[in-house]
Order: C-alpha cells, then sequence, then structure tokens
C-alpha cells in the first residue's frame, strides 16, 4: 500500500505542469552555480598568479638581499570556496609580511571590485538557503489541503488506507522526487567542474558531497513543515500564506537579527581602538631603542666591516626585544578583543541555530573553509610564513627585516658588479585549506540539528494528519 | 463604473485573510529593517567619532615632521539606514603620508567577518525581494482567479468596456497594496527621525527620491503580475509563470550582467597593480642609490692628494651642498614615483568604470537592478563611492604632504636617524628632532565632501524614468492581453 501511494505521489508531483516548471528552472539554476562557481574559480587562480608573479618580478634585479624587506603573499583560491562564497570575498586575500611585526590581511575582492559587491555572487549556499527552499514550498504546501480542496482526499479514504500509511507515502514521495530531480542537475553541474578543469581532490569531492547532504536536508525541513502545514489548514492558499511567512521570518529575518542582537548585546573594542593602542605603545618601545642606538660605541673602531656589523647585531638584538615585548602586548590586547568576539559570535550563531537556514549556511560555509573563521586560519598561515622567511632572511643577510626600517648602504670605492639576487630561493608561502577531519566536528552539531528538525516536523505532520478533518 | 470597480478592489484586497497576514509580515519587516539599520548606523558613526579622535591623537603626538603621518576616515551616510549598499565592503580609512599612496582598507566585514556572514537587512532588500513577492501574489489571479470562479463573466455581462476594467482593476490592487504599505513606512520614517539619526533636509529630500523610487519598483511588479494574468489561463499557470520571471528579474538577470562584464573587460587586481608600482619603485631607489654610490666616488675623487685638514675644510664646505643635492634627488625620485602610482591607479579606474558602465547597463535590463542602483546612488553607497572617496582623499594627500614639506624645510632637519661609519671618523649615530610635540595647528584635516545632492538625483532620475518605462509598458501589456482574453 505504502509503495502505491508513493509511486502515486510522484506521479501526481512529476506529471504536473508545476513540476516541469520548477525542475527546468530549478536545474538552468543549479548549472548557473556551477558554471559561475568554476569561472569564478578560474578568475581567481588566474588574480592570485598575476599577483604572484608581479610580487617577484618587483624584485628582479636587486643584487642584495637586504634590498628585500618584505614579501606579498596571497590567499590561494579555493574550488570550493567558488561554490560556496561565505566571506570568501570579504576578507583581505593579501597579507604583507616582513620578519616581524603583526600581520593584517588586506584587498578584499568585494573591495578591489566593489562592482561584485553590488548583487554578490550567486553560490550554492544562496541557492539552497533561499531559492531552493521556496521550491520545496511549493513542492508541498498542497500536499494535504489540496487533495481536500480537489476532492480526492476523500476518494482515497474511501479505501481501506491507514492514514499513517497515506501521510507517509505523502512524505516519502516528495522527499523522493525532490532528491532525484535534484540530484540530477547537481550531479551535471560537478561533472561541468571536472570538464571546466576545477582541481578537485578527493578532500574537496568530500566536502563537497556534505554539503550537498546538508542542504537536502535543510530541503527536507522545508518540504516536511509544508506537509506539516498542509495537514493543519483547510484550504491550499491558507497553507501556502502560512508557508510563506515561515519562510521569510526563518530564512531572512532571524539569522540577520541574531547577528544584529549579538553586536549590540556584547561590546567588542573597535579594530582602531586597538590599532591605536598598540601604535602608542609601539612609540613608546621605539624611543626607548632610539636612546640606545645614540649610546652605542663600537668596541674596536677601525676595521668599518667589523663596526656595522657590531651595530647590526645590536640592531638585531633590539629589534628583537623589541619585536617580543611587542608580541607580547599585541597578543594581550588582541586575545581581548578575540574573547569578546568569541562571546558574540557565539551570542549570534547560537541565536540563529533556532532557524534551519542559518544551521545549514553555517555548516556549508565551514564545509567550504569559507567560515567567518577562515580570517583566523589564513592569518595563521601566514604568521607560520612569517617565521620562515624571517629565518630565511636572517641566513641571507644575518638580518630580519621588518618595523618599517629601511638599510641603505652606501658603498664608496670600487668593488665588483654584485650578482643580483634568485628570487626563487625566497620560501613559498602554502596554505592548507580545511580538510574534512578539521571540519567535522564542528559541522556535527548543525547536521544533526537538521535531522532533528526533520524528524519533528515529520512526526508533527503525521500527528496532525492523524487528527485531519477530510472532508 | 471605473470607480465602482476600484472600490470593489479595494474592498477585495483589504478585507481578505492574505492581506492581513502580508500587512503584518511587511510591517514587522520593514520596521525591523529600518531598526536594524539605525543600529548599524549609530555604531557606525561612533566608530568613525573614536577613530577620528584617535587619529586627532596619534596627529598630536607625532613628534617629526618627516615621520608623521594623517589618517582620512570615511564617515557613513545617514542614508545607510535604508540603503547599506558598498559600504560595509569598501574600506573606512587610508594612511596619508609622503610614501604611501592612499589605499581604503579596513572594510566593516574584513574586519569583523561575523556581520558578513547573513550580511545586513536593509530596506532596499525588503523592497527589491519580498515586498516583489508579495506584489506577484496579490496579481497574479487578477484574471485568472476571477475566470476560475467565474466571477470575469458576470462582470462584463454589465456594460463595461474591458480597457476601463483591466485598468480599474489594476487602479484598485495598486491602491490597496501601496495605502498598506505607506502605513509602515511612515512609522519607521518616524522611527528614524525620533531616533535621533542626524538627518538635513537634503537628506530628507533623497529619502523622499527614495520612497518614489521604491514606489516605482512596487508598481512595475504589480502591473507585471496583472500582465501575467491576462496571458495565461488558470492561477497555478499564472503563478508559475510569474515566479519564473520574478526568480529570473531578481536573483539572475542582474548578475548575469556583472559575468558578463568580467568576462569582456579584464581588469587588473589591486595586488598587480600594487606588486607593479613597488616594483618601480625599487628600482627607481636602486637606480637613485646607483648615482648616489657614483656622485660620492667623484667627491672623493675631487679630494684626491688632500692632506686630512685639506679634506676636512673642503668636506665642511660642500656637506651642505651635498646633502642639498641628494635630498632634490631623493624628492625627485619620489615625486616620480607618485606620479607613476598615480597613472597606474588611474588606469585602473578607468578599466574599472568601464567594466562597471557595461556590467551595470547590462543588469538593467531587470528592474531589480536599475532600483537597486538608483538606490544605491541616492543613499551614495553605490561603486562610484570608493573612487569618488579615494579621489578626494588623495587631494587631501596633496593637501598634507605640501604643508609638512614646508614645515620640514622650516624646521630643517630631517626625521630618523642617521649612522655614520667612516673609516676616519668612526662610527655616529644621530638623531635630530626627537622629542617635543609640533604645532599642528594649521595642518590640513580630512573633510569628506560628498557628491551634490542635485548631481544624484538627477542621476538616478534617468533610473526611475526607466522603472516608469517598465510599468507602462507592462500596464499596456495587461490591457491588449485582456482585450484578447476569453473570458470563459
Amino acid at each position: 500500500m505504502l509503495r502505491l501511494l508513493i509511486i502515486k505521489e510522484i506521479r501526481d508531483i512529476v506529471g504536473s505542469t508545476k513540476f516541469a516548471v520548477t525542475f527546468g528552472v530549478c536545474s538552468l539554476l543549479v548549472l548557473l552555480v556551477f558554471i559561475v562557481g568554476a569561472r569564478a574559480y578560474h578568475t581567481a587562480v588566474g588574480q592570485h598568479d598575476a599577483a604572484k608573479r608581479e610580487n617577484l618580478r618587483r624584485m628582479e634585479g636587486i643584487t642584495d638581499w637586504m634590498q628585500v624587506h618584505d614579501m606579498n603573499v596571497y590567499m590561494p583560491p579555493q574550488p570550493l570556496s567558488a561554490l560556496v562564497a561565505g566571506v570568501a570575498h570579504d576578507i583581505g586575500r593579501t597579507v604583507t609580511v616582513e620578519g616581524r611585526g603583526e600581520l593584517t590581511a588586506h584587498d578584499s575582492r568585494y573591495s578591489d571590485e566593489p562592482m561584485l559587491a553590488v548583487f554578490r555572487q550567486f553560490d550554492l549556499e544562496f541557492l539552497f538557503t533561499v531559492v531552493l527552499s521556496l521550491f520545496a514550498i511549493l513542492f508541498a504546501f498542497d500536499a494535504v489541503s489540496g487533495e481536500k480542496e480537489r476532492g480526492t482526499l476523500r476518494l482515497t479514504f474511501a479505501s481501506p488506507v491507514p492514514r499513517r500509511t497515506f501521510i507517509a507515502g505523502k512524505l516519502l514521495g516528495a522527499y523522493l522526487t525532490l532528491v532525484v530531480s535534484l540530484l540530477l542537475p547537481i550531479a551535471a553541474g560537478s561533472a561541468l567542474l571536472i570538464v571546466m578543469g576545477v582541481p578537485m581532490t578527493g578532500d574537496d569531492w568530500v566536502r563537497l558531497t556534505l554539503i550537498i547532504a546538508a542542504g537536502f536536508l535543510y530541503l527536507g525541513v522545508f518540504l516536511s513543515l509544508s506537509v506539516l502545514v498542509s495537514a493543519m489548514t483547510t484550504r491550499s492558499t491558507t497553507s501556502f500564506l502560512v508557508l510563506l511567512v515561515v519562510w521569510i521570518v526563518a530564512v531572512l529575518i532571524v539569522p540577520r537579527a541574531a547577528v544584529l542582537f549579538a553586536g549590540r548585546a556584547v561590546d567588542v573594542p573597535s579594530v582602531d581602538a586597538v590599532a591605536a593602542q598598540k601604535a602608542k605603545f609601539s612609540a613608546g618601545l621605539w624611543g626607548d631603542d632610539r636612546s640606545a642606538m645614540a649610546a652605542f660605541k663600537p668596541s674596536k673602531s677601525g676595521d668599518m666591516q667589523a663596526v656595522m656589523q657590531e651595530f647590526q647585531q645590536m640592531m638585531q638584538k633590539l629589534a628583537d626585544d623589541r619585536d617580543r615585548k611587542m608580541r607580547e602586548f599585541a597578543s594581550r590586547v588582541n586575545e581581548e578583543r578575540r574573547n569578546r568576539q568569541d562571546v558574540q559570535e557565539a551570542v549570534a550563531f547560537g541565536l540563529a541555530r533556532i532557524t534551519p537556514a542559518a544551521c545549514f549556511t553555517l555548516a556549508a560555509t565551514r564545509l567550504a573553509g569559507t567560515s567567518f573563521e577562515m580570517k583566523q586560519h589564513f592569518l595563521a598561515a601566514t604568521e607560520r610564513y612569517q617565521k620562515a622567511f624571517g629565518e630565511f632572511m636572517v641566513a641571507k643577510t644575518g638580518m630580519n627585516p621588518g618595523g618599517r626600517m629601511v638599510v641603505l648602504r652606501v658603498v664608496v670605492g670600487d668593488e665588483k658588479k654584485p650578482e643580483p639576487i634568485n628570487t626563487a630561493e625566497i620560501p613559498a608561502f602554502s596554505y592548507a585549506p580545511m580538510q574534512v577531519a578539521d571540519v567535522a566536528g564542528g559541522t556535527a552539531l548543525d547536521i544533526l540539528l537538521l535531522l532533528a528538525v526533520n524528524l519533528f516536523f515529520i512526526v508533527g505532520a503525521v500527528a496532525a494528519f492523524l487528527r485531519y478533518d477530510v472532508r | 463604473m471605473f470607480t465602482t470597480v476600484v472600490m470593489k478592489e479595494l474592498k477585495g484586497i483589504l478585507l481578505s485573510q492574505k492581506f492581513a497576514l502580508t500587512f503584518g509580515v511587511v510591517s514587522v519587516l520593514i520596521l525591523m529593517s529600518i531598526v536594524a539599520g539605525i543600529s548599524e548606523f549609530t555604531a557606525g558613526a561612533r566608530q568613525y567619532d573614536t577613530a577620528v579622535q584617535l587619529a586627532e591623537q596619534q596627529l598630536r603626538e607625532a613628534s617629526n615632521w618627516m615621520a608623521i603621518s594623517a589618517r582620512a576616515l570615511r564617515p557613513p551616510d545617514p542614508l545607510v539606514v535604508f540603503v547599506s549598499g558598498v559600504h560595509n565592503d569598501i574600506g573606512r580609512l587610508s594612511s596619508i603620508n609622503g610614501h604611501e599612496a592612499v589605499k581604503l582598507l579596513n572594510s566593516v566585514y574584513a574586519d569583523d567577518p561575523i556581520f558578513a556572514v547573513f550580511r545586513s537587512l536593509d530596506l532596499m532588500f525588503i523592497v527589491q525581494v519580498v515586498l516583489s513577492l508579495f506584489a506577484i501574489l496579490f496579481t497574479y489571479d487578477a484574471i485568472t482567479g476571477e475566470r476560475e470562479s467565474g466571477t470575469l463573466q458576470l462582470s462584463l455581462a454589465n456594460p463595461l468596456p474591458r480597457r476601463t476594467f483591466i485598468l480599474a482593476k489594476a487602479t484598485g490592487i495598486w491602491a490597496g497594496l501601496l495605502l498598506s504599505l505607506s502605513v509602515p513606512m511612515i512609522l519607521g520614517l518616524l522611527v528614524v527621525s525620533l531616533a535621533g539619526v542626524p538627518l538635513s533636509d537634503s537628506d530628507w529630500m533623497r529619502i523622499g527620491a527614495l520612497f518614489v523610487g521604491s514606489l516605482l519598483y512596487f508598481t512595475v511588479w504589480v502591473a507585471g503580475g496583472i500582465a501575467v494574468s491576462t496571458w495565461t489561463r488558470t492561477p497555478s499557470a499564472s503563478f508559475m509563470a510569474c515566479l519564473v520571471l520574478w526568480i529570473a528579474t531578481v536573483l539572475i538577470l542582474p548578475r548575469v550582467g556583472v559575468l558578463a562584464a568580467e568576462q569582456l573587460v579584464g581588469v587588473p587586481t589591486v595586488a598587480e597593480v600594487d606588486a607593479q608600482k613597488d616594483g618601480f619603485e625599487k628600482a627607481a631607489w636602486e637606480k637613485q642609490m646607483a648615482g648616489l654610490s657614483e656622485r660620492w666616488k667623484k667627491r672623493e675623487e675631487a679630494m684626491q692628494g688632500f692632506s686630512k685638514e685639506q679634506r676636512e675644510a673642503y668636506r665642511d664646505a660642500h656637506m651642505w651642498q651635498w646633502m642639498q643635492e641628494e635630498d632634490a634627488g631623493r624628492k625627485a625620485v619620489q615625486t616620480e614615483i607618485d606620479a607613476y602610482g598615480l597613472r597606474l591607479q588611474e588606469d585602473l579606474r578607468n578599466k574599472r568604470s568601464a567594466q562597471e558602465r557595461l556590467a551595470f547597463t547590462l543588469a538593467r535590463t531587470s528592474p531589480a537592478a536599475i532600483y537597486q542602483l538608483a538606490s544605491m546612488q541616492i543613499a551614495r553607497t553605490s561603486v562610484t563611492l570608493k573612487n569618488a572617496t579615494e579621489t578626494s582623499m588623495e587631494e587631501y594627500r596633496s593637501q598634507f604632504t605640501a604643508h609638512v614639506e614646508k614645515k620640514q624645510q622650516e624646521s630643517g632637519g630631517t626625521g630618523g636617524f642617521k649612522i655614520t661609519v667612516d673609516s676616519e671618523k668612526g662610527f655616529s649615530f644621530s638623531s635630530p628632532r626627537e622629542r617635543g610635540t609640533l604645532d599642528i595647528s594649521d595642518l590640513p584635516r580630512y573633510q569628506w565632501n560628498p557628491t551634490p545632492v542635485g548631481q544624484l538625483l538627477a542621476d538616478a532620475g534617468w533610473d526611475g524614468l526607466l522603472l516608469a518605462v517598465f510599468a507602462l509598458a507592462s500596464l499596456a501589456l495587461a490591457v491588449i492581453g485582456f482585450h484578447r482574453y476569453d473570458v470563459r
């Protein structure tokens, strides 16, 4: 009986013009998302390579490693961040690394090209949260109330069909049709990724699969909710209106309201205040060191090379000291801000998780490595690079560049023309994207929440239908 | 007759359950967006005020003219309450000094990505996405619904011209929805004026323009929904057609324009341009350094054969001149670098503007894009904000550096410190003009000068006209469609 009902339900849905139109539109949109993603990836790679090339070229012709003060590192584009943009376009992509000092990321994609910020990127996450969820409602808003209006509900129950079987058939039929009809364009889109030459690793595929699975769970929430609402209302227009209101509140309002509330409720010191604190501290340190430098007396005068070396050693020691103090101070100030931010994030996302839309967004962006934590992840990688770069520079010049110091060495006298430096020797920056293992723990909660809400609504739908007046 | 139908429609809408529900939701949404906008604006304004104070304090603490650096900050426009646009995406501030080019840094979203996760919910978004959806909801079955329930035949059994009927229907629905929209909007404005958002008369004028734009956009959707209804047979078919139209107009078309423009007009990234600039800078300094070595060698050669005392005397006599020469050389290099940087920047801006123009021209095939672009223009949060800010900061930078230059000459000496290692004199370290504050009272401060309202409104006026054309075309389509409609 259940099988029969499921098949009937699928036939009902698939045979309608509504399905033909939504299926067509959905397929088009899904394919569009994958094409846009693949194109965005290639554009980003092009930009990234050009920047990297130009960065090395600027050092060509330099004959002295002392002239190398800094190195720009750029966030390498990830295939998944092109599909689920998250905050990838909002945070800085470039970090200027000196041997020491605090690192900041600048040049976000949207600040570089505000044109893209006007309409934002059309990505997988937006497609699922906003567009497909609306379609899920369209699929099932009249599941029960529509049949009642048409009178077919009474006919069905003229035969010996248990109500539970009927509603289970409705739910399963709707789920199956939705999943199967979406899997088709998604599979085609994934194939397009390969065709368009996006280098997806095995890990990327696993994460993409998880994102899509989370997406289906999210759509399932709206599907089961639609069946539930349709089993609580007598007219299909009423159920549609109720669902639309719920959709607007869940998708558009609650997530933003939660962040807004957290922004007001938890006070985080502004970036400017923190920067000013640091600048003041740094200026104080510099003042102390200047007098130390002025007091420098070479142990033996005469040999210029030796004096210069001695002075540089002292400078190095001062700079290291200054660096250490600055680091301590900065890390204290940063940590204070970080802690406040953590509280703010916990409040914002804890509240936002009331709605499945936020659960899905958080899970998808975390899986794609483009969640709000992306900035810290990138900065941590550049900090590791800073160490490697500093050590390299010390090995090359005996000095760790940094702290806005320019060493101009004027050599008076004959010397043979020095060779240009080989820029290929500079250590390369590597950015390890999040792996499944790193993000699985963080997303488990969201996925479980989505599952729980699904179950809740399914049970609710069954319970509501058991009491439904089919006349 | 016309008024009878209008009244009938008005009653039909105002008394429906659908209306009560949507009215409630829309009111809550509009009010919430305005409250959120106010909270965002006040937070931004507070941040701006503290940042200005901090920058001023840093200027006051500067101890020499060589190393002085100011900060230029971009204040939030009060209209971000209604339209955030790209305000949160582009940088808030730039360092202003002699050795760095102007560059906007620290955008709100880059500083605190938490706010970027769900973005902001502004009135423009509500009107663009939600209200358009509601407009469809109230119009998709205007004709098909009446046909199905049979009332269409009854109505037209009266001596009622079709044109009058359809126009009256459109007017009725439009008036009903608009009346109900104006209630939360006016309430929202009341909240804005009570919340202490500093609005000048010209700001109110812009808000007025914003509302006219929203009204026009809403009208396009009302007319569009009715037009679709006159070209389809059943309500479900018209609903599907409307939905497809909505998705294409609101979600797809605007982005297609941007995608196409990206494809057609290549623009280098800022990182690339910066690296180019840096490369030029390095090369220029390298050349200068080589010249410096050369010149010192010549100066040494001129002293060939002098005794130690003669050397000293010669040096003392010429040192000032040499320093002047070197200083002039250094300045020439810096000017050259600045000019090159500005040229690159100019080139980048031109390319980018060309790309933007193409993208937005293509996007304007969609009323949603027209509405959005016009609103951003009116609220001064459009893409031109970045260029406008950077240009005005560049002007400020030249004023600032000129002033600092003058002061530097007056005070004499250089900043930083100088280390001399001489085979004869040995080691010496000097750091002139260390402590002590500077007189910064007549140092120019950055003044944000926004685009004049007249120009903004003139630009947005064209978009308004375009929206009106869309609305009239949809209405014409509805009239034509209904003339040929089989009412049975």
